[in-house]
């Protein structure tokens, strides 16, 4: 469609100051991601066109912070978020793809993103996706049984889980015992109804990083989603397989 | 304790040998970065044999069976062939990743397994470094076989599902 076609020299597309993500200043500013396939939106958002010096185009698409906790979260501030160029990360709880594929935009050509979904309907639309973007590995299958699915995984860098569901930090810590290198990060997006929604929203993310402290992770940073989601928040940990420092 | 490690991948199926490194199951800073350097890492495991998919069809039979649990032939004939020979000098044990495979492999094959914390260190070593262990891949084969394998997979799951409707989590 017409989509492309708001850049040119109105627009200023500069990079993030986490590697891979860049901001378009024009009218607004807008997070962008690199499109790894110009030409093509992936589930209808805009997309800016920038000339560059040497007459060659860049394209970006707009990443919408009310529709992708990780685009929320570097808009909240996050200080760091470990997905960047070059990575490769086990992406839990991959619905459609539409986040898959801005993830898949930041760690670029040399990057791998294997997405798990179990979903059937969401899991078409996620290989759909991954037709285009050959950095992205589909996996419909359940997150609960890792071993499932063990065959298509390399060591990751980063595990980003958004599953919603009560047993989340059990998934993300069984995940990680299988193929998070020691060292490694996960980023984790809670919702905190999903897990208990007769408790505080402070008192389940607390219990939430303290179950994840007893599978070998290190809290590093949490930040609430406000005000993209409410009673959402993400949590940064390191995994760490040995103890001291 | 594992002698070898079973180590499935999305280019083929693996046997490794273990060379006894007793302390390798504790969790200390020094275990992990032996692990992680792959010249310490080799003086722990050796590749005994690897068997790799004859086909896209062949790889997809094979990640069917293995998720379920199932010892095919393939998978029978690989540790036939590298294990059996070697059971009666010396006690053979067979890290295997999945305790419901490792179960199957013991009651068909009569080859002990082992689940434990220290085989599975080892298998996250072997997938750490698989590229360079396991001979005769280039470097990208892993990717390009797990993309491959994950698309016909992942269709299958899509495609089987006869009510084409969704599947519920309650």
């Amino acid at each position: 469609g017409r989509g492309g076609a708001r850049g040119g020299s109105n627009v200023v597309v500069e990079p993030h100051r986490h590697a891979g993500v860049f901001i378009a200043k024009g009218k607004e500013q807008l997070l962008v991601t690199k499109n790894l396939v110009p030409g093509e939106a992936v589930y209808g958002e805009k997309r800016v066109s920038v000339d560059g010096p040497d007459g060659t185009k860049t394209e970006y698409r707009v990443w919408n912070p009310f529709r992708s906790k990780l685009a929320a979260g570097i808009l909240g501030g996050l200080d760091e978020i470990f997905i960047s160029p070059g990575k490769k990360v086990l992406y839990l709880g991959a619905a459609s793809g539409t986040s898959v594929s801005h993830v898949a935009d930041v760690v670029g050509p040399e990057g791998i993103v294997y997405a798990v979904e179990f979903s059937h309907r969401s899991g078409r639309d996620l290989i759909n996706m991954a037709k285009k973007r050959t950095n992205v590995i589909p996996i419909v299958e359940d997150a609960r049984h890792p071993n499932k699915y063990r065959m298509l995984l390399s060591m990751v860098d980063v595990i980003f889980a958004d599953v919603a569901q009560p047993d989340q930090a059990r998934i993300v810590a069984l995940n990680a015992h299988h193929f998070l290198k020691n060292g490694g990060h996960a980023v984790i997006s809670i919702k905190a109804n999903c897990i208990d929604s007769t408790a505080p929203a402070e008192v389940v993310f607390a219990s939430e990083v303290k179950k994840l402290q007893e599978e070998m992770f290190k809290p590093l940073e949490q930040l609430t989603l406000e005000p993209y989601e409410r009673d959402h928040a993400i949590v940064l940990a390191q995994y760490k397989r040995h103890a001291g420092a | 304790m594992a002698t070898h490690i079973l180590f499935e991948s999305a280019s083929g199926l693996a046997v490794f040998n273990v060379v006894q490194v007793e302390e390798i199951g504790a969790k200390t800073k020094e275990v992990q970065e032996s692990i992680q350097d792959l010249s310490k890492f080799s003086r722990m495991v050796s590749l005994k044999s690897f068997s790799p998919f004859k086909s896209a069809a062949d790889a997809l039979q094979n990640i069917n069976d293995i998720s379920e649990g199932v010892v095919n032939d393939t998978l029978k004939g690989l540790l036939e062939l590298n294990l059996a020979s070697t059971s009666k000098k010396s006690k053979v044990v067979l890290g295997v990743s999945d305790r419901f495979l490792a179960a199957a492999i013991s009651s068909e094959l009569s080859i002990s397994c082992d689940n434990s914390e220290r085989s599975l260190e080892l298998i996250r070593g072997i997938r750490l470094h698989a590229e360079k262990l396991l001979k005769g891949l280039q470097e990208g084969d892993v990717k390009k076989a797990q993309l491959g394998l994950g698309h016909s997979y992942s269709r299958a799951k899509v495609k089987f599902n006869v009510n084409r409707s969704d599947n519920m989590i309650i």
